[in-house]
């Protein structure tokens, strides 16, 4: 089987190896750049499905990093950032990035995060659409019926809270940016207030979890947005 | 006698500048101080001149018109700042005393009898009042830069405790760290797998916990150190405990924590992240410290205009003699239960200043099995208020 190829820009050697080697032994073919000119001219020499980009390069800033191959190429990147300020992660996201991990975090959460970018960028690659449903343990979106289940039982939602859950719900495991879904769900000439969104999300939280306060299905990203569980 | 004059006043008024300028202040005259100047001898002039025209009207009596006058030079010079709209003041009095209310009225005449007294008089009361008033605005400056310094100062000193706190806090699990992984290396090939493992544990239990420190301390740049107050935006507290608790599970996988919020959407005015981390070191606290492996409440309650939480655990509960000072870094002394580097001393204490950064409060007590600690967070948001005021004196600091 062709293995996928991920390109990481880090120039810290700990974390490029760590990332190598877990990469390589969950079956990925890795490629290591150090600043970000030389992960810009591998990306364009070796096609990578994947970018993992550190934002704190030594050479040029890792948003121009993400400006310049978004210029010429739609491959899926993840972001990593320390842990400073939302800002950063929110403005790479609105500048294309896919999603965002930050240091420090384990293999399992990197290796989740790359499954979901790759799953999302072959669904788009192919055309076939979008999956006719959602289903993650008891929680089944039916997109064609417009119909909510959990557990079996009915969920009734409003039509902002129904279109709310299955545009998160179509892009599971990927964080998605307060502005991203108030333009989704409002339209591009909406108040820029999130407070709105977040009375709705509170809602569907009432209605679809056990306990708001620890949430199964739908998660709070602070500061940047909402994440819904992977199906 | 107009040239005397004329020499007397340019010589005052030279002088004038010299003491203006020898009292150091820096500022020039801005148009906005000029023009408020210039109002407020403009006012004060005309209302003068109102009053000593009705006084004249009923006793014609230009002495007492001429008290009026100095009254009115006096205030112009409280009130205005420098020594220029005082002289202006005294001197307009001088004509107006002349030219209204003496005989002959309507006629500038120098030569009247005691005269110069009058004019000498009034000058020497504007002179007097407005480097009076200059002092004492320039000494006033001086106390308030005084007591800015000694703020500093104390900021300065607990910023230097704070970080001699964490240095001590940081060393301890890195000494473990890098002396268990030289272990490793050295003795790699003599140490059973299991021992091997139990040493990589032990590296990343420390790690985890000096990241929480860290985190602790990127937390603290985030109070503003000037004015200790935060950056506050409405947030739906369900998330930000939410997110407080997937973080700590995120460290902490183990951990067992119950939440409970109110059924009702509630927003709250707080910086998020600096209330998560509150919430995280008062769970991992009654982790370490309970001595318990009973699960730990964190309970959200509202309250009139306040938010409450509650973090208890059932374990040991908290020493009587520590509960005083547990806030204020009685955590740091050295343990004696033993359980090593794991004090809490600068978690609790960022939890009390995040706390008090927004207004709110934090307590600790001991229930019949256990701890808890409780902390507010107001409802509404007084800032506004307050930013206003503030700045509000900020300006007329400026202006002074």
């Amino acid at each position: 089987m062709n293995k996928q190829t991920i390109l990481s820009i880090e120039d810290e050697k700990n974390i490029g190896n760590y990332i190598e080697t877990i990469l390589i032994s969950n079956g990925y073919k890795a490629l290591k750049a150090m600043n970000g000119m030389s992960g810009l001219s591998m990306c364009t020499s070796h096609h990578p499905d994947l970018i993992l980009l550190d934002l704190g390069l030594p050479d040029i800033d890792g948003m121009e990093v993400l400006d310049r191959i978004r210029g010429f190429s739609n491959v899926p990147i993840i972001v990593i950032s320390a842990r400073t300020q939302e800002k950063e992660k929110v403005e790479a996201l609105d500048r294309g990035a896919d999603d965002y991990i930050t240091k420090p975090f384990g293999s399992e959460e990197l290796l989740a995060r790359i499954r979901t970018a790759l799953r999302h960028s072959n669904q788009v690659r192919s055309s076939v659409g979008v999956e006719k449903r959602y289903s993650c343990e008891d929680l089944i979106i039916d997109f064609d019926k417009r119909l909510v289940t959990l557990a079996g039982e009915d969920i009734h939602l409003t039509q902002i809270e129904y279109k709310l859950v299955s545009l998160l719900a179509k892009n599971a495991g990927k964080v998605l940016t307060y502005d991203y879904i108030l333009k989704e769900i409002w339209g591009p000439y909406a108040d820029m207030d999130n407070q709105i969104l977040r009375v709705n999300m509170a809602n569907i939280r009432r209605k679809i979890e056990k306990n708001p306060a620890e949430p199964h299905y739908i998660y709070t990203e602070i500061g940047v947005g909402y994440r819904m569980k992977e199906n | 006698m107009g040239q005397e004059l004329i020499c007397f006043l340019s010589h005052f008024v030279m002088l004038g500048r010299r003491v203006f300028m020898r009292t150091g202040k820096k500022e020039k005259m801005t148009a906005r101080t000029l023009s408020a100047n210039i109002l407020v001898t403009a006012v004060l002039m005309v209302a003068a001149t109102i009053a000593a025209q009705a006084f004249f009207h009923y006793s014609s009596n230009s002495t007492s018109v001429a008290m009026i006058y100095v009254l009115t030079v006096m205030l112009v010079a409280r009130y205005t700042t420098g020594y220029i709209p005082g002289i202006v003041a005294s001197l307009i009095g001088v004509v107006c005393v002349n030219y209204v209310f003496t005989y002959p009225y309507m006629n500038l005449n120098f030569t009247l009898d005691g005269y110069p007294v009058t004019f000498v008089g009034m000058m020497v009361v504007s002179g007097v009042t407005s480097a009076l008033t200059t002092k004492m605005k320039y000494q006033s400056e001086i106390l308030r830069e005084r007591e800015k310094l000694l703020m500093e100062a104390e900021k300065e000193t607990m910023r230097a405790n704070l970080l001699r706190a964490v240095s001590h806090d940081l060393r301890t699990p890195l000494t473990s760290i890098i002396g268990m992984a030289q272990a490793y290396q050295e003795n790699y090939s003599r140490c059973t797998e299991i021992e091997k493992l139990e040493m990589v544990k032990g590296i990343q239990e420390d790690a985890d916990w000096l990241l929480n420190m860290v985190e602790n301390l990127l937390s603290v740049t985030r109070i503003r150190m000037g004015d200790t107050r935060v950056n506050t935006s409405p947030e739906l507290l369900e998330e930000v405990v939410a997110g407080a608790v997937q973080r700590l599970h995120k460290r902490l996988p183990q951990a067992k924590v119950h939440v409970r919020v109110p059924d009702e959407v509630l927003m709250v005015p707080m910086d998020p992240v600096l209330i998560s981390q509150v919430l995280i070191n008062l769970i991992e606290n009654s982790i370490y410290h309970s001595g318990s492996s009973d699960p730990i409440d964190l309970i959200v309650e509202k309250q009139q205009d306040q938010v409450e939480f509650h973090v208890r655990d059932y374990g040991k509960g908290i020493k009587p003699e520590r509960l005083k000072t547990i806030f204020d870094g009685g955590g740091m002394e050295v343990n004696v239960s033993g359980d090593s580097h794991k004090g809490m001393g600068i978690g609790l204490t960022i939890c009390k200043t995040i706390v008090a950064a927004h207004h709110g409060e934090i307590r600790a007590m001991n229930r019949e099995k256990g701890a808890e600690f409780v902390f507010t967070l107001p409802l509404q948001e007084e800032e506004s208020g307050q930013d206003y005021s503030e700045q509000k004196t900020e300006g007329e600091y400026k202006d002074e």
